[in-house]
């Protein structure tokens, strides 16, 4: 569930601005969207397994997904599933064996370093304050110490492991609900909310302000997906193996991955 | 004299009170997943079973480590959800041994993949006959959430779900069913199941 970046730049502004209203707005809100991230889950109270000798109240529960859209969907589904084996697989085969791992592996690390003014935003937002000192600690030392973020220093000597927060999940946290569905070409799986949270945080990339051209951006966007695709090669295709319905299979992971990460209670992943 | 009679016997007490819960907690859910965890890791970290000659014996031990610790019964009675009570005893089965099988092939999939990641325990709860099992799984350096969420029967705690990141094994197979068992009913499932299960044997799965 990598983050790609889209470029329609007018488009971008004025979602940025909106999202920019938005916090502004509800930032005397902040303490209320706190939640604890380091505690385990505790899924045995969780409405989804406290059914007991019920098995029919699961079904229609917090399970289903809003999908209006899914012939459609379906649709582009199809279409990235082509991307994929006719597109993506090719080229990222190719960039493997012309990069090294390890080069592949810094270049993670700058993608990821020159992303962490929208982390920090985000974790401001949810007020995780912690996370937000340490995402600008890691940005100051991997800046510094580890060449513009090509290497990380921070997790490697200080065991500063880099915390993750995105727009979506910072409005899912204030309370918003996910709407319908949306399965993005390129992009996949998504819903309104997330859409919404993408947009805002390409505008707050600094990616946005650098100057580049869109030509150029596309090319970065690029690079940071194939790149982000080599170093997590199969994920897709052990997906389609093991599912009976990859599309079914794609939508609920996302539905309840999305959900769990704006529930925090040690849900995420850490590094 | 008398002292030291009350210290011996305070101490003793100790161990008494003590001794009750630690012998529950032999029994408990994480003490019984653990061993059986072990022994699938083992399998695979296991030098003599490397290699493509020692495949079907490392299969055979997975299958036997996986049978230890699942309620696979449980597990396709909460992913079948009302379905299960609509059809008859000889179709449960049916469908519960599809379900061992697929989730057979799923494991030695994923394990055969597996490079010495470590499993740490964060905490267990046990409600009434159920209970949670939070475990990370550390690869690459990322720590994952792996819940496995358990049921008692009789004396063991067996494993009916797992859930990793927020995902739920049985949820996700759960809403795929859903989708293919309102077009097809439970004979058009079955049938999607064999041939799922057919093409690892056959190796032709993509």
């Amino acid at each position: 569930m990598k983050k790609p970046i889209l470029n329609n730049v007018a488009f971008l502004w004025c979602l940025g601005a909106l999202a920019l209203i938005l916090s502004v707005m509800v930032l005397p809100a902040v303490a209320a969207a706190v939640v604890d991230v380091k505690v385990a889950p505790d899924l045995l109270t969780d409405g989804l397994y406290d059914d007991g000798e019920k098995y029919d109240g699961w079904e229609e529960a917090e399970r289903e997904v809003a999908d209006p859209l899914e012939p459609l969907n379906r649709a582009v589904f199809v279409f990235n599933d082509k991307l994929y084996f006719w597109v993506l697989k090719p080229v990222r085969n190719g960039y493997s064996a012309v990069l090294p791992k390890d080069v592949r592996v810094c270049l993670e690390n700058f993608f990821d370093n020159l992303a962490s003014p929208v982390v920090l935003v985000n974790t401001l937002l949810q007020g995780r304050f912690d996370d937000a000192g340490t995402v600008l600690s890691r940005f100051g030392i991997n800046t510094v110490l580890g060449v513009y973020g090509l290497a990380d220093p921070a997790a490697t000597e200080f065991s500063l492991y880099p915390p993750s927060a995105d727009f979506g999940q910072t409005l899912g946290r204030y309370g918003m609900g996910e709407g319908v569905y949306l399965y993005w070409p390129l992009f996949g799986p998504s819903n309104v909310r997330d859409s919404i949270g993408r947009f805002a945080d390409t505008a707050a990339h600094p990616l946005a302000y650098s100057g580049l051209n869109s030509a150029e951006r596309t090319g970065y966007s690029g690079a940071n997906l194939i790149n982000s695709l080599s170093l997590s090669p199969n994920e897709y295709e052990e997906m389609k193996k093991y599912s009976l319905d990859p599309y079914v299979a794609v939508r609920q992971g996302y539905h309840e991955y999305r959900n769990a990460r704006i529930k925090g209670k040690g849900w995420e992943s850490e590094k | 004299m008398m002292k030291n009679i009350l210290a011996i016997s305070l101490i003793l007490l100790c161990f008494g009170i003590f001794r009750v819960p630690l012998g529950q907690a032999d029994e408990g859910p994480t003490a019984q997943l653990k061993p059986t965890l072990k022994s699938l890791t083992d399998v695979l970290a296991d030098e003599s079973l490397k290699g493509d000659a020692h495949r079907a014996e490392r299969r055979t031990r997975i299958k036997e480590a996986i049978k230890a610790v699942f309620d696979f019964r449980e597990m396709s009675r909460r992913i079948l959800g009302r379905t299960w009570n609509e059809i008859q005893a000889e179709e449960q089965k049916q469908f519960t041994d599809q379900m061992i099988k697929l989730l057979e092939n799923i494991y030695i999939g994923k394990l055969e993949g597996y490079s010495g990641q470590q499993i740490e325990y964060i905490e267990e709860r046990i409600k009434g006959n159920r209970a949670l099992v939070s475990t990370t799984v550390t690869d690459n350096g990322v720590k994952v959430p792996v819940n496995y969420i358990l049921n008692l029967v009789g004396e063991k705690w067996l494993v009916y779900d797992i859930n990793i990141e927020g995902v739920s094994l049985v949820g996700n197979y759960r809403e795929q069913f859903k989708s293919i068992l309102r077009k097809d009913k439970f004979a058009g499932l079955l049938k999607v199941l064999e041939e799922k299960n057919r093409s690892f044997e056959t190796g032709t799965t993509k």
